[in-house]
């Protein structure tokens, strides 16, 4: 039987949340072992630990000693830290000190947790009306500040180390229970926790053996935590007065006689005061130092975006600007460079041109690399990638390598973007009529009401009814498709000659699909500009563009006129698409697909992309890669008659 | 946003419900017999009963339990065994150098806080390390020791003097603010260094978002960008924790206006503890609860102003 239960307990569990127990905490110490900081503050506490134990050893001085012949004298040899108003060396004074800082820091913490676990873990896995009524009584240290909570404590209670204890205790007992209930209800929701039931294990026997160890690790992290802010506490509570009698070498204690003599000896305020801090700080780091090594790391601020100065390929640079393109990327290749070093290319060598009031579409798969050609194309590409060469013409002018202050007259007016997921793309904590304003006021120079007309003009356009009402609406009192309009309002501000929908009906129901995009080719007509529509969809391809693009594994694979792509394609990816599309007739009763999968971004071979999946690959198609001739970007595509093959 | 006041107001009853409950039993709580806890060892039986009888402990608890909640709603906490002067006047004597203090400390803690938060996310590396190595000394600085530092190097070494003394503001609104400038900064460093973490940590998150693409792709100056629009989103997760930043602040100010001799509510509560005058503490203890209830119900109304999500529709 008990075999069968640690079976199921180790199926139900995946290895990532397994407790972190054993194996798990040796990994966990490791990581701190890596980290210099938590690991010089873990040697400091050693260390402190050691001078406590071995306090009488390293005191010079007996810290009760009074000598009235040396009072209030600074450092001297004789006194290497001074002495306070009764004579007392203050060096002995601080050693002996830490032993009561320790003392108080592990049994006030002690005490936090045997009470505060225990409750904790009761209330979350008890559940219903417990936990409702627990909850509500734990909710009173809202209510009520940790050092007055220790002043009742020690008006209750008296003075002396365990009240002391006890009154630091109970001010951060109910932190403790609040965290092992939210960790005992989680815990509680787990699937091996049922199997532990059905195999007939006991309440008690559940939570000690299995909640307990995943609460290890917050546990500890807390409690880290506590420890630092107990010494703070402690301190209050001795430079009050409240804690340990005046004789006490305690360092609450010593900066009251230091505040009381800051006229005389200013130094006595700084011994104490620096053995604090750095013990504080201490036990804060090692805290940190654990919660990142159980996983919980900080996330790093983002870079800003680096300048897009690309290394112009020098083809690229003297071949003049098509006098009809609107756009022309020419050459683009964007890398990530992962932290660890290395480059891995996700676009490469792509040029594509888009004339004045065309609509071209891209159609790649996820992960073609279509959505970072578009934040190329704006400047917006993600942190630690780069546009590592090529060059990209607006109208004819140069818009790779501009300062963020002459790319922003280019972003709205020139390009914009209406992005896949509109309930993210729009600030939650704004209302949409300030949202929309601030293109026209960047653009424009608008004054806030003109904006504000304005805004309720392009709502109205773009089908939202009551546009005046709604502008003091927020995000989330849109629907998707409702939403996805007002960002497009947002994306058509500035009247841009350039629209770029990145996947931008992807994320909406068919219908709704269907609506904004015959609004988006409306719009084109009305506003005279041109279209990039990136999709993974053929159906809208077909509904929408007059040109298309295929993408497949970071480069162009074909382009061509909508209806000969549909009719003819050229290259092999296009042809394999559009058999597999769904939509198409489906002749033997199952769904086509192309076999094998597209190869990630860092593994593409130097040869064709596709050449591994490709049913008329030959030898030459993999030894060098394959230059995109006459739009295609096949070996063969003059030999191939491919119809769509299904 | 009626509806949402109300209901958070329903919501703390109970709770200053359980806060009287605990108050009023804090006495019950005294080992053995607290009115010779109070007299100390040498007390002399008439004194006890004596003590007792002002207590109420001569009654049945749920008896005094009844009167205790009828007096208190009606202001009246009992009369102190030190001054015999009525609690609740005794306490809200104190309360405005506490409410300066604190309110002084929230204004130091949220600019300083905001603005390193705000910096270390926008500037990463050099910068963003120098600040989160601040942050965790700050962290771990005491307030009172901080304060003892800056009267150091401010009263005695420099000598001037006026800027620690204490001045009502209904005397003179310039000395008050003169007097509140390093008592509010020993203050407010700690929940300072509090409210830049969490500041960082949102304002990395918030220019992550996908909203921040939208806007920068319209063209809105990148400085705009963060200043309206990440910041104020970045500000939700922080509002959201103020409660806990106000209640640290809060304690920490009976200890720093030990410093700086502030007539506050710390002085007197140590004084009452040390004497066990527990109509005072018990008295304390409460009006500072609802101090507490009052300020997180007006942290959840700025967070429904912020945040749209959380207003009833």
């Amino acid at each position: 039987m008990s075999e069968t239960v640690s079976k199921t307990r180790k199926a139900a569990v995946p290895a990532a949340e397994r407790p972190a127990g054993g194996s798990g905490a040796a990994r966990a110490f490791g990581r701190v072992r890596r980290r210099p900081v938590a690991l010089a503050a873990v040697v400091f506490l050693l260390l402190l630990l050691a001078a406590a134990v071995f306090a009488p050893l390293l005191a010079p001085y007996d810290p009760r000693e009074q000598n009235y012949s040396s009072v209030l004298s600074g450092p001297s040899a004789e006194h290497l830290l001074g002495t306070d108003e009764l004579g007392r060396d203050t060096l002995s004074r601080l050693v002996h000190g830490i032993r009561i800082a320790l003392l108080v820091a592990f049994g006030s913490v002690g005490v936090a947790m045997v009470i505060g676990v225990p409750i904790g873990l009761l209330l979350g896995y008890r559940g219903g009306w417990w936990d409702r009524l627990g909850s509500r009584a734990l909710d009173i240290s809202d209510a009520l500040p940790g050092l007055l909570v220790g002043f009742a404590v020690i008006a209750i209670l008296g003075r002396g180390l365990l009240e002391l204890m006890l009154a630091i205790g109970f001010i951060f007992c109910m932190s403790f229970a609040r965290m092992t209930r939210a960790v005992a209800l989680a815990e509680r929701e787990k699937v091996y926790l049922d199997a532990a039931k059905v195999a007939g294990l006991r309440t008690p026997e559940i939570l000690f053996r299995q909640v307990l160890p995943n609460l290890t690790g917050p546990l500890v992290v807390q409690a880290a935590v506590f420890m630092g802010s107990a010494i703070g506490v402690e301190a209050a509570l001795s430079f009050l007065g409240l804690g340990l009698d005046a004789e006490e070498p305690t360092w609450g204690g010593m900066l009251s006689v230091a505040a009381d003599e800051q006229a005389r000896q200013p130094f006595l305020a700084f011994p104490p005061g620096l053995a604090i801090i750095l013990s504080v700080l201490a036990f804060n780091l090692v805290s940190d130092g654990i919660s990142d090594a159980l996983g919980g790391a900080r996330r790093k601020p983002a870079k800003r975006r680096a300048r897009l100065g690309a290394k112009r390929t020098a083809e690229a640079a003297v071949v003049p600007a098509e006098p009809d393109a609107l756009l022309e990327v020419r050459g683009v290749t964007v890398e990530l460079e992962p932290p660890g070093g290395g480059r891995v290319p996700l676009v490469q060598d792509v040029s594509l041109t888009i004339g004045r009031g065309e609509v071209v579409g891209l159609l790649g798969e996820s992960g073609s690399g279509k959505s970072m050609l578009a934040r190329a194309v704006l400047g917006l590409l993600p942190p630690a990638t780069r546009l590592a060469s090529g060059t990209v013409l607006l109208d004819g002018r140069e818009i790779t390598g501009l300062s963020e202050r002459e790319l922003r007259a280019v972003r709205g007016r020139g390009i914009s973007v209406v992005f896949q997921d509109p309930m993210t793309a729009l600030s939650p904590v704004h209302t949409i009529g300030r949202q929309l304003s601030e293109p026209l006021r960047a653009h424009f120079g608008m004054s806030k009401a003109a904006a504000r007309k304005r805004a309720a003009e392009l709502l109205r356009r773009v089908g939202v009814e009551n546009p005046e009402s709604r502008l003091d609406d927020y995000p989330h009192q849109f629907s998707g498709g409702m939403a996805q309009r007002v960002a497009i309002a947002l994306a058509l501000a500035a009247e841009p000659r350039l629209l770029i929908a990145d996947e931008a009906t992807s994320a909406l129901d068919v219908t709704t699909q269907s609506q904004v995009l015959d609004l988006l080719l409306e719009l084109r007509d009305e506003f005279d500009m041109a279209v990039l529509l990136i999709t993974h969809d053929l159906g809208v391809v077909a509904e929408t563009c007059d040109r298309t693009a295929v993408m497949y594994a970071g480069q162009i694979v074909e382009v061509s006129d909508v209806r000969a792509l549909f009719d003819r394609p050229r290259h092999p990816y296009t042809a394999a698409l559009l058999a597999a599309d769904p939509s198409g007739e489906v002749t033997d009763g199952r769904l086509p697909t192309i076999p094998g999968g597209v190869p990630l971004a860092g593994e593409w071979p130097s040869g064709c992309h596709f050449a591994n999946r490709c049913a008329f690959s030959q030898e030459g198609c993999v030894a060098h890669p394959i230059p995109l001739a006459d739009q295609v970007r096949c070996l063969r595509s003059a030999d191939l008659t491919l119809g769509v093959v299904k | 946003m009626k509806k949402l006041i109300a209901y958070r107001l329903v919501l703390a009853l109970p709770q200053l419900a359980l806060v009287s409950l605990l108050v009023f039993s804090l006495t019950y709580l005294i080992p053995g017999s607290p009115a010779a806890a109070i007299l100390g060892v040498r007390a002399t039986p008439e004194a006890i009963a004596q003590v007792e009888e002002r207590l109420g402990l001569d009654q049945p608890a749920l008896q005094r339990l009844g009167e205790w909640f009828a007096n208190a709603l009606g202001g009246d906490l009992g009369v102190s065994f030190a001054s015999s002067l009525p609690v609740t006047d005794v306490i809200l004597d104190r309360m405005p150098a506490t409410l300066s203090l604190v309110l002084g400390g929230i204004v130091v803690a949220l600019v300083f806080g905001v603005a390193m938060g705000v910096l270390a996310a926008t500037r990463p590396g050099a910068t963003d390390r120098a600040i989160a190595g601040a942050t965790s000394v700050g962290l771990a600085v005491p307030e009172f020791w901080f304060g003892l530092v800056l009267s150091l190097l401010f009263a005695v070494q420099l000598g001037w003097a006026p800027i620690v003394a204490y001045t009502p503001f209904t005397e003179d609104p310039a000395g008050w603010l003169q007097g509140m400038i390093l008592p509010s900064l020993s203050l407010g460093i700690g929940a300072g260094a509090l409210i830049a973490r969490q500041t960082r940590a949102a304002m990395t998150e918030a220019l992550a978002a996908p909203y921040i693409d939208t806007l920068t792709a319209a063209g809105v100056p990148h400085r705009r960008i963060v200043l309206r629009y990440a910041l104020k989103n970045a500000m939700v997760p922080v509002l959201a924790s103020t409660g806990l930043t106000l209640r640290i602040l809060i304690g920490s100010s009976f200890v720093v206006e030990q410093i700086f001799a502030f007539p506050g509510l710390g002085h007197l509560l140590l004084t009452s503890v040390i004497g066990k005058d527990f109509p005072v503490i018990q008295g304390g203890v409460l009006l500072i609860a609802c101090l507490v209830i009052a300020m997180n119900l007006l942290i959840d109304v700025s967070y429904g102003l912020l945040n749209p999500k959380v207003r009833p529709q």
